[in-house]
């Protein structure tokens, strides 16, 4: 117990130190952050004035006025900054696969997977949060949700949940990489599947994708399910414990792509000297 | 001219060793694409016509947008980035070769292996699960064929331009980001800019996003006439004619810089 303990006291030092270093990096490059700083709040406030001017064309989507799109949209937005954050790194696993950077990994006396995650920790996502966060407010107003404790509750265990959900699929997506020893550019891939699955209401798609989308790819927990319940909108699923089976749901959706992670780690090693 | 042919050829060849990358690629753009067509049937379900276009034509529109998509893979932008962050930039421009001559040969090189191992199957899936393309009035083939070339070269000399700040930056990930979201937004590869109030559609119509996917488009599911056809591909010509002066301006502005600073 007490060395278990220690090791987790360890691994959040490191984690304080590994932050303190990916703000560094981020600095080192000015131009860079300027461009980030203009590249991200603009890619999520063209995509929000998208979806306005679709509803000004066709009305109504699927039921689905403004004011709750703006709210799905920035449920969506927000959980994708978070994942940004902390592991956008399974986009380009592939290309750490194939330039041999697990060795250097594979070498330290921590884990690979915490080290892969943590070491290229991903500050520059939090330029994506900021427009998700305001349009997300945004949302609220406009569709009048009651804004309680309980509501906040539900929201940071949904947060928590989705990008559970996100990034487990990227390091499930990113791990092929291991199979394959090739990299495909995954990210921009899932990014428009997501961008289509979980900013605009699930249930405009017909019945057998939205059954993939709950249960085999459950995409639908990221921001549907959860917008609908807390909207008050008829979907399959609704209700107060909708945000604790999103937690669920990244849970298993990361124990899986851990799983898998290693799966394709062990094969790594072998491949290697 | 034959060195770059024999560029062209290395990059088939490399661009066929990994298997996994085609199969990858073909399995998400399909999704991509019948998500999409998803996503245009439910929004037209029950309405006829929507910025002049009818729910047939748009579905016309997502099948050409991501075959046209595949062909718009540029790898320029990321090419200059690796040889000035490793430093190789100086040996590179000693080469008795122009080094943007060579990365043009390798998209070209990439494209043409993509030619086959996803636009075809991309074709056959989307003609199998959505609807066949067929081009709105065949005797504007030739118009379509060549405003899609003309958008190919604009979408490359945007993409090197872009990757030409490396120079100075160094570090351009932020920038060919941008880059990715301006063109995926604006150039209506998703939603066609029809659908954008006018005073925003009139703004976008002055640059030259537009002219890499919408307007090829356009004239494939016949939104518009000839004398509109025309006209509009004036001004994607023009922009050509600006694009190509810049990107010839700006290499000879960096390859006098790496020089002098003695690479």
């Amino acid at each position: 117990m007490r060395k278990a303990c220690r090791e987790l006291i360890h691994y959040l030092d490191v984690t304080v130190h590994m932050f303190k270093m990916a703000v560094m990096t981020v600095i080192e490059y000015p131009s860079n952050i300027a461009g980030w700083l203009i590249s991200n709040p603009l890619q999520f406030i063209m995509g929000f004035a998208i979806i306005k001017f679709v509803v000004e064309s066709f009305g109504e989507i699927n039921g689905w006025n403004y004011g709750q799109l703006a709210f799905l949209y920035g449920l969506s937005v927000i959980s994708h900054a978070l994942s940004m954050i902390f592991f956008v790194q399974g986009w380009f696993m592939g290309y750490y696969v194939m330039e041999g950077d697990f060795d250097r990994y594979l070498t330290r006396p921590l884990g690979v997977m915490y080290q892969f995650f943590f070491t290229n920790i991903n500050i520059v996502g939090i330029t994506d949060l900021i427009p998700g966060v305001l349009v997300f407010i945004y949302g609220c107003v406009k569709s009048g949700v009651t804004v309680n404790l309980l509501f906040i509750v539900q929201i940071i265990v949904t947060l928590i949940g989705a990008t559970l959900i996100r990034g487990g699929i990227y390091i499930l997506l990113g791990s092929t990489s291991f199979h394959t020893r090739s990299a495909v550019d995954f990210g921009q891939y899932t990014q428009e599947i997501m961008d289509k699955t979980t900013m605009y209401p699930m249930s405009m798609y017909p019945e057998s994708m939205q059954f993939i989308l709950t249960y085999l790819i459950p995409i639908g927990w990221i921001s549907f399910y959860p917008a609908a319940s807390f909207l008050g909108i008829n979907s399959r699923y609704a209700g107060m414990m909708i945000p604790f089976i999103t937690l669920a749901v990244g849970v298993l959706v990361m124990l899986a792509a851990g799983a898998y992670f290693n799966m394709g780690l062990r094969k790594y090693e072998s491949a290697g000297n | 001219m034959k060195k770059y042919l024999y560029v062209v050829k290395t990059q088939i060849i490399k661009s066929l060793t990994y298997e996994f990358n085609v199969y990858g690629n073909i399995v998400m753009q399909t999704i991509i694409m019948i998500t999409s067509a998803y996503f245009w049937r439910a929004l037209y379900q029950g309405r006829g016509m929507v910025g002049d276009v009818d729910a047939d034509s748009m579905l016309t529109y997502v099948v050409m947008s991501s075959l046209l998509s595949v062909l718009l893979i540029t790898n320029v932008e990321r090419r200059i980035q690796m040889s000035v962050e490793k430093g190789t930039v100086a040996t590179d421009l000693m080469k008795p070769i122009n080094i943007f001559g060579v990365y043009f040969a390798e998209d070209i090189g990439n494209i043409t292996a993509l030619l086959f191992q996803n636009v075809l199957p991309i074709l056959l899936i989307g003609s199998l699960m959505i609807k066949i393309p067929v081009i709105a009035d065949i005797r504007d083939l030739s118009l379509f064929v060549i405003s899609a070339f003309v958008s190919f070269l604009i979408n490359w000399l945007i993409a090197a331009l872009f990757g030409m700040i490396a120079f100075s930056a160094v570090n351009i990930n932020a920038l060919i980001q941008v880059k990715k979201h301006l063109l995926r937004l604006l150039s209506g590869s998703i939603i066609p800019i029809w659908f954008f109030p006018a005073g925003i559609s009139k703004i976008l119509e002055s640059l030259p996003f537009v002219y890499i996917y919408q307007l090829p488009l356009s004239i494939y599911i016949g939104r518009g006439d000839r004398t509109q056809y025309l006209s509009q591909m004036r001004i994607q010509f023009v922009w050509l004619v600006i694009l190509l002066g810049a990107f010839f301006f700006a290499q000879s502005r960096v390859t006098r810089k790496v020089l002098v600073q003695g690479g």
